[in-house]
C-alpha cells in the first residue's frame, strides 16, 4: 500500500501556496521547509510535530515570497529595482534619484540602466567564454568515455562528466545572477532516500550516483552545456557586430571634431560612399565629411546603441530564464519523488 | 484560555522580538548556526505563552541577509538537503549593539509604567 510521507504532503501543498511566486524563490522555499522539517525529524520530533513546530504553508509561502532576496548583482536596474533609494539628505542619494529619474525616460532611458549594460558585458565577455570552456569539457570527456566504453572504462567517465556538467550549470548560474539579475536558486536540490516515517536515510555513493542519473538537470544541464556553445556564439556574433558598428557610427562625428581624420583614402580611383553619399577627399587623401553626414553618422550611432542596449537587456532576460529552469526543475516533481511505500 | 485579543497582544509582541533575539542567538553562537537549530533555541527559550511558528525564520534569515546582518554557508548534511547556516556580520554586530541598548531603555520605561500598574514599584 502506498501512503505519502506527511513532510511530502506538505511540501506538496507549500509548493501549491508557492504558484506565481517566482520559481527561484519557490525552490528556495520548498528546500528551506524540507532541510528544517528533516532536521526536526531527524532530532527525534514526530513528522506532525514538526510541521505543527513550523507552521501552516499558506503563511510560510506568503512571508517567503514578500522578504528581500540577498542579491550579489552587479548592477541594478534603476527603473525596475526594489532597492530602497538612498536617503535624499546626501549625495548619493541625490545621484541615486537622479539616475532613477534617467532611467524612466522611454526608449533612451536604457541608457542609464545599470542591467542593460550588464547584459551587454555578459554576452560580450563570459557567455561565451563559459559556453566555449563548457562545450569543449563536455565533447573531450564524453568523446573518451564514449571511445572507452567498450572496456568499461567509460562508464565512470560518463558519470564523472555527468556530476561535472551539474557542477558547472550552477556556477554558470551564479554567474548569470550577478550580470543579468534574474534570481537564481541559492540553495542545492536535495540528493536523498526517505523512510516511511518520513526521515532521511543515509546517502551512499552508488545512490547518489543513480540519483543523479534519474535527475531531469542532469540532462538538461548537458544538453544545455552542448546547446548553450551554438546560442553563445550567435549571441556574441550579433552583439560584437553592433556594438562596433554603433561605436563606428559614433566615432566619426566625435573624431572629426576633435581633429582626427575620420577616412583617409590611399588610392583615388576607389570610389568610396558613406550614408549614401559619395565621399570626395582633399589632395591629401583624408576625407571631409559634410555637417549633415557627420550628424547623421552621430544618429544613426546612438539608435544603434540604443536599441543594442534593449536587444542585450531582452536577450539576457530569456537567457537567464533558460538556465533558471534548468536549476529549478525539482519542484514540478515533488508530489512524485516524495511518494513512498510503508 | 486567551481571547482573540489577548492571542493578538501575544501574537504581536512575538513578531516584534523575534527580530533581535533571532539575531542574538546567531551572534551568541561561536560557530555557524543552522536554522533549525535557532528554532529549537527560540521555543525552549521563549517565555510562557509566546509562541514561534519557526517557519517564519526563514524570511526572517533572507531578509537579515539581504540587510547584510547575517552571512549564510551550505553545510552538507546526511539527514536530507544541506543546511544553510549563518553567522553574523560586523554590520550585524553594529545593529544588535543598538537594537539592545534601544531594548535596555525600553524595558526600563516599560517597568516604570508597569510597575505602577501592579504595584511593585
Amino acid at each position: 500500500m502506498a501512503t505519502v510521507d506527511p513532510v511530502a504532503e506538505y511540501l506538496s501543498h507549500l509548493q501549491r501556496e508557492l504558484i506565481g511566486v517566482d520559481a527561484a524563490i519557490a525552490h528556495d522555499a520548498l528546500v528551506d521547509a524540507e532541510a528544517h522539517l528533516r532536521a526536526a525529524i531527524a532530532a527525534g520530533k514526530s513528522p506532525a510535530a514538526a510541521i505543527e513546530e513550523f507552521g501552516p504553508a499558506a503563511g510560510f509561502a506568503r512571508a517567503y515570497a514578500g522578504a528581500p532576496v540577498p542579491e550579489p548583482h552587479a548592477a541594478t536596474d534603476g527603473a525596475g529595482s526594489t532597492r530602497p533609494a538612498p536617503s535624499a539628505a546626501d549625495g548619493a542619494g541625490e545621484s541615486w534619484g537622479t539616475l532613477v529619474a534617467l532611467a524612466r525616460i522611454p526608449l533612451v532611458g536604457v541608457w542609464f540602466r545599470g542591467r542593460a549594460w550588464s547584459s551587454l558585458l555578459y554576452f560580450l565577455a563570459p557567455c561565451f567564454a563559459i559556453a566555449l570552456g563548457t562545450f569543449i569539457w563536455v565533447v573531450c570527456v564524453g568523446s573518451l568515455a564514449l571511445g572507452t566504453l567498450p572496456i568499461l572504462m567509460g562508464l565512470p567517465l560518463a558519470v564523472f562528466l555527468l556530476g561535472s556538467v551539474r557542477a558547472i550549470a550552477l556556477a554558470e548560474g551564479k554567474v548569470v545572477e550577478f550580470f543579468l539579475g534574474v534570481r537564481m536558486p541559492h540553495r542545492v536540490q536535495p540528493v536523498q532516500v526517505l523512510t516511511p516515517i518520513g526521515g532521511v536515510a543515509e546517502v551512499g555513493f552508488w545512490r547518489r550516483i543513480g540519483c543523479w542519473l534519474t535527475d531531469v538537470r542532469s540532462w538538461l544541464s548537458l544538453a544545455w552545456a552542448l546547446g548553450n556553445f551554438f546560442v553563445a556564439t550567435f549571441l556574441f556574433t550579433v552583439f560584437v557586430t553592433l556594438v562596433a558598428t554603433a561605436f563606428a557610427l559614433l566615432a566619426v562625428p566625435v573624431g572629426h571634431e576633435l581633429g582626427l581624420p575620420v577616412v583617409q583614402m590611399q588610392s583615388e580611383d576607389t570610389e568610396v560612399q558613406f550614408l549614401w553619399q559619395r565621399i570626395e577627399p582633399d589632395a591629401n587623401g583624408v576625407v571631409h565629411l559634410s555637417t549633415s553626414i557627420r550628424l547623421l553618422s552621430g544618429v544613426l550611432g546612438f539608435a544603434l546603441a540604443t536599441a543594442t542596449l534593449w536587444l542585450a537587456r531582452g536577450a539576457g532576460w530569456v537567457y537567464g530564464q533558460v538556465v533558471k529552469a534548468i536549476q529549478v526543475a525539482r519542484p514540478q516533481a515533488v508530489a512524485r519523488r516524495f511518494t513512498v511505500l510503508s | 484560555m486567551a481571547s482573540p485579543l489577548e492571542d493578538r497582544i501575544l501574537k504581536d509582541l512575538s513578531n516584534g522580538t523575534a527580530w533581535l533575539v533571532v539575531l542574538a542567538i546567531v551572534a551568541g553562537n561561536d560557530e555557524a548556526i543552522h536554522g533549525y537549530e535557532i528554532g529549537r533555541r527560540l521555543a525552549d527559550e521563549a517565555p510562557e505563552g509566546l509562541s514561534f511558528k519557526q517557519g517564519t525564520l526563514y524570511p526572517m534569515l533572507r531578509t537579515m541577509e539581504a540587510e547584510g546582518l547575517v552571512r549564510s554557508t551550505l553545510v552538507p548534511s546526511s539527514e536530507g538537503p544541506a543546511r544553510k547556516c549563518f553567522t553574523i556580520t560586523a554590520e550585524g554586530r553594529r545593529v544588535l549593539a543598538t537594537w539592545v541598548e534601544a531594548w535596555k531603555r525600553t524595558g526600563r520605561w516599560m517597568n516604570r509604567v508597569i510597575g505602577g500598574i501592579d504595584g511593585n514599584r
